[in-house]
């Protein structure tokens, strides 16, 4: 039982990072309406940026926080320079979405030209070992677990208690509808990149705390564990993409300790399989049509 | 799916949490993501050629992009140090010598279009590199084109290969495996575990060491497949803990190994086993991941990388150093590092082999000279013995027989077109130079695979 609590402590850890990459990938793609691959290479961009503010001496947090604000600012740069013209122009929606796999493509180049093909190593950031009740876990760890509980918390709190956040679901719903009710939807749109390239910057930060070393390929492995967390928890959902990605890392950890190390990946997208196979449209979702269905009539 | 609130008025959206049409989405998201896994499969980098009138050119198949680049990147210094020495001597029948990279990325699925293109476009002489990630799906095609090459592959597949172009003077993986038990037992260790990155190499050592192990009375702990670039490994890390190894036997990329020991480091007070690995890890990334994580101390000490042996005082050695300083392509801090990595210097040795093949065949067509590779590196009375690429010339403009004796001393191929060679131990310096611990003869590795 020990080493049960002790693995699903582990995957708590592994999957903190994930969530809070996917959280922000699935806000973004539900309020936008941008399946955003670029994501990952931005995620990437983030781990070399605090690569850099950690060798001018910087705490890592420290570095983690200013990147996370520098990335909302390119985020939103990226929305208006690049998609924005792309979908004004009558770009339909798969043609945005293999704009942003050209646009992470060339910006995974541009790292390597600049940075080189080698790995870049954050070091040992991960401070003290803490265990309790069971779990092991180490401050860097419990740091990454409470900024996602602390974004998650924060996020919903935006999202069902403020205006801003009414305007930002209704911009999801109907962005035509929205514009005509008074809702300045260019405004929340640029929100919305702003609050989901923070979350991007920060999780590119926290993954390559959490995995040391890296290379330019980072982003673009953890994408598509991103992308499961969101299509497992129900697509725009950000609770469901937290625990999706919950989900997927304590998945994986279970399969590595139970099965084979070699085949943890197969472990966590059976299971991704087998929740869409019961529940097509994600742990959450589904739940929450229901729930409209049920106000609806 | 019922009607929803911003369809049926100005009211703002109660419900929390979902934004937009799910069914829509999911299916735009599924193409986008199917989308995005054809990019990332199809991805590669291409690489520059290396074309000039006069010009002989060596394939240098390997992976220049990717998790694995900088591996290519060293293979590709053997060739352009190589080239240097040829040049210098006055080239080849007439012509110089070229390195063509053609970049596999480590990936069959890319190798295959990249090697089918560069034979159909860049006029190959030779080929050299063809390792072991893309080696069963390149080695067909080069040997179907009819090209001699030097593979740095180690899988055992090849040991008894019929392939008549095919020649590898480094030892397979099975034999690579055994070294690290037979350095475990040399430095009398009495418990391992083996933790390594899932590929295609390791996959074929795996056997040998757990063999080597076995027959050399040493208790294998735990033996673990790993995934490369995981977030993170630490119920693999704690199992292996649990069994408490003396040593643990490794091979895997920087980011993996520095990934997979600070996690052992977190989990086990600070604390970790000495490691035994692959000569291909003698790479700055992979030093200097490890002393970020592990520390210098540990890294300088505690790390020792096995595998096939050059000698360092040899006149091959010092030639194949003099192409590597002399040749602009290298930079001066790439020389001490890949200078301690036998395999890359093996392939140094293999392109001054075929070079001198041409000169003793009179020819640069492959079939032709392909057969004279053995007459320039087998030992015989009143063959003259040379251990640079100037000497076997002028011996051949002589008349001479020669015997080219290279970095790793005699080459003896048997009837697969193999040669085995030495083993040795290496070190870390503290400036990430290799330092060399102890050599041990191909005799011990054989004794542990029987």
């Amino acid at each position: 039982m020990g080493v049960v609590v002790q693995t699903i402590g582990f995957g708590i850890a592994a999957g903190a990072v994930i969530s809070l990459g996917a959280v922000g990938f699935t806000v973004q793609f539900g309020i936008s309406n941008v399946l955003n691959i670029t994501y990952g290479a931005f995620m990437t961009l983030s781990a070399y940026l605090g690569y850099a503010l950690l060798n001018r001496g910087l705490d890592v947090w420290l570095a983690l926080l200013l990147v996370a604000v520098a990335m909302a600012l390119i985020s939103v740069l990226f929305n208006r320079v690049f998609l924005g013209p792309l979908q004004r122009r009558g770009a339909g929606f798969v043609s945005v979405v293999i704009g942003t796999v050209a646009a992470g493509i060339i910006l995974q180049g541009v790292i390597v030209i600049l940075v080189g093909p080698g790995a870049i190593t954050y070091g040992a950031q991960f401070g003290t070992t803490v265990s309790a009740l069971g779990f092991t876990f180490t401050v860097a760890q419990l740091i990454i677990i409470g900024m996602t509980l602390a974004l998650m918390l924060g996020l919903h709190l935006l999202l069902t208690r403020t205006r801003i956040g009414r305007a930002m679901r209704a911009t999801s719903t109907n962005r035509t509808v929205a514009r005509a009710c008074g809702i300045r939807t260019e405004r929340i749109i640029d929100l919305t990149w702003l609050l989901t390239g923070f979350l991007c910057g920060a999780a590119g930060v926290a993954l390559a705390v959490t995995t040391v070393t890296f290379d330019f390929s980072l982003g673009s492995i953890f994408l598509i564990y991103m992308i499961a967390a969101a299509v497992l928890g129900g697509i725009a959902q950000p609770y469901g993409a937290m625990i999706g990605g919950i989900v997927v890392g304590v998945a994986s950890q279970l399969g590595a300790a139970y099965w084979s190390p070699a085949y943890q990946d197969v472990v966590a997208f059976t299971i991704l399989i087998i929740v869409l196979l019961i529940r097509p449209r994600g742990l959450f979702a589904a739940a929450g049509v229901t729930r409209r269905n049920l106000s609806a009539t | 799916m019922g009607e929803s609130p911003a369809t049926r008025g100005c009211a703002m959206p109660r419900r929390p949490g979902a934004y937009g049409s799910i069914t829509s989405k999911a299916v735009k998201l599924s193409l986008a993501t199917l989308s995005l896994v054809v990019v990332v499969l199809a991805g590669s980098v291409g690489a520059s050629a290396n074309r000039a009138a006069g010009t002989l050119n060596v394939a240098v198949i390997a992976p220049f992009s990717g998790p694995a680049a900088n591996l290519g990147k060293f293979i590709s210094l053997s060739c352009y140090a190589a080239a240097e020495e040829v040049n210098k001597a006055g080239g080849v029948l007439g012509n110089q010598l070229g390195c063509t990279p053609v970049d596999d990325t480590g990936d069959p699925a890319d190798a295959v279009p990249a090697v089918t293109r560069a034979l159909a476009t860049s006029n190959i002489t030779m080929a050299t590199g063809l390792e072991t990630n893309t080696a069963a799906v390149t080695i067909p095609l080069i040997n179907n084109a009819r090209v001699p090459f030097f593979t740095a592959n180690g899988l055992p597949a090849f040991d008894n290969t019929t392939d008549a172009y095919f020649w590898r003077i480094s030892p397979s993986d099975a034999q690579n495996g055994a070294a690290y038990a037979v350095w475990a037992k040399l430095k009398k260790y009495k418990s391992a575990a083996i933790v390594v990155q899932a590929n295609a190499g390791n996959d074929t050592a795996e056997p040998g060491i757990v063999r080597a192990l076995k027959k050399l009375g040493i208790k294998m702990t735990i033996k673990l497949d790993i995934p490369g670039d995981a977030a993170s490994y630490a119920s693999v890390v704690a199992q292996v803990i649990k069994t408490k190894p003396q040593v643990v036997i490794t091979a895997d990329d920087p980011q993996t190994a520095a990934t997979f020991f600070s996690q052992y480091k977190q989990l086990n007070n600070g604390n970790v086993p000495p490691l035994i690995t692959a000569t291909d890890s003698l790479t700055p990334d992979f030093f200097n991941a490890l002393v970020k994580v592990l520390g210098a101390q540990f890294v300088t000490k505690d790390i020792s990388l096995v595998g096939y042996h050059v000698n360092p005082s040899s006149a091959a050695f010092a030639a194949y150093k003099d192409g590597l300083t002399s040749s602009s392509h290298v930079s001066a801090s790439d020389v001490p590092v890949v200078t301690g990595i036998g395999v890359i210097a093996a392939l140094y040795d293999g392109d001054i082999a075929m070079a001198l093949a041409m000169n003793a065949a009179h020819s640069t067509s492959g079939p032709v000279w392909n057969k004279f590779i053995v007459t320039v590196t087998a030992p015989g009375k009143n063959k003259v013995v040379v251990h640079t690429y100037a000497d076997g010339l002028a011996a051949l403009n002589a008349k001479k027989q020669i015997d080219y004796v290279g970095t790793g001393g005699q080459i003896l191929f048997n009837k697969y077109h193999n040669s085995a060679g030495n083993f040795s131990a290496t070190g870390f310096n503290t400036d990430g130079s290799p330092r060399l611990l102890s050599i041990f003869g191909g005799g011990l590795i054989a004794n542990a695979l029987k």
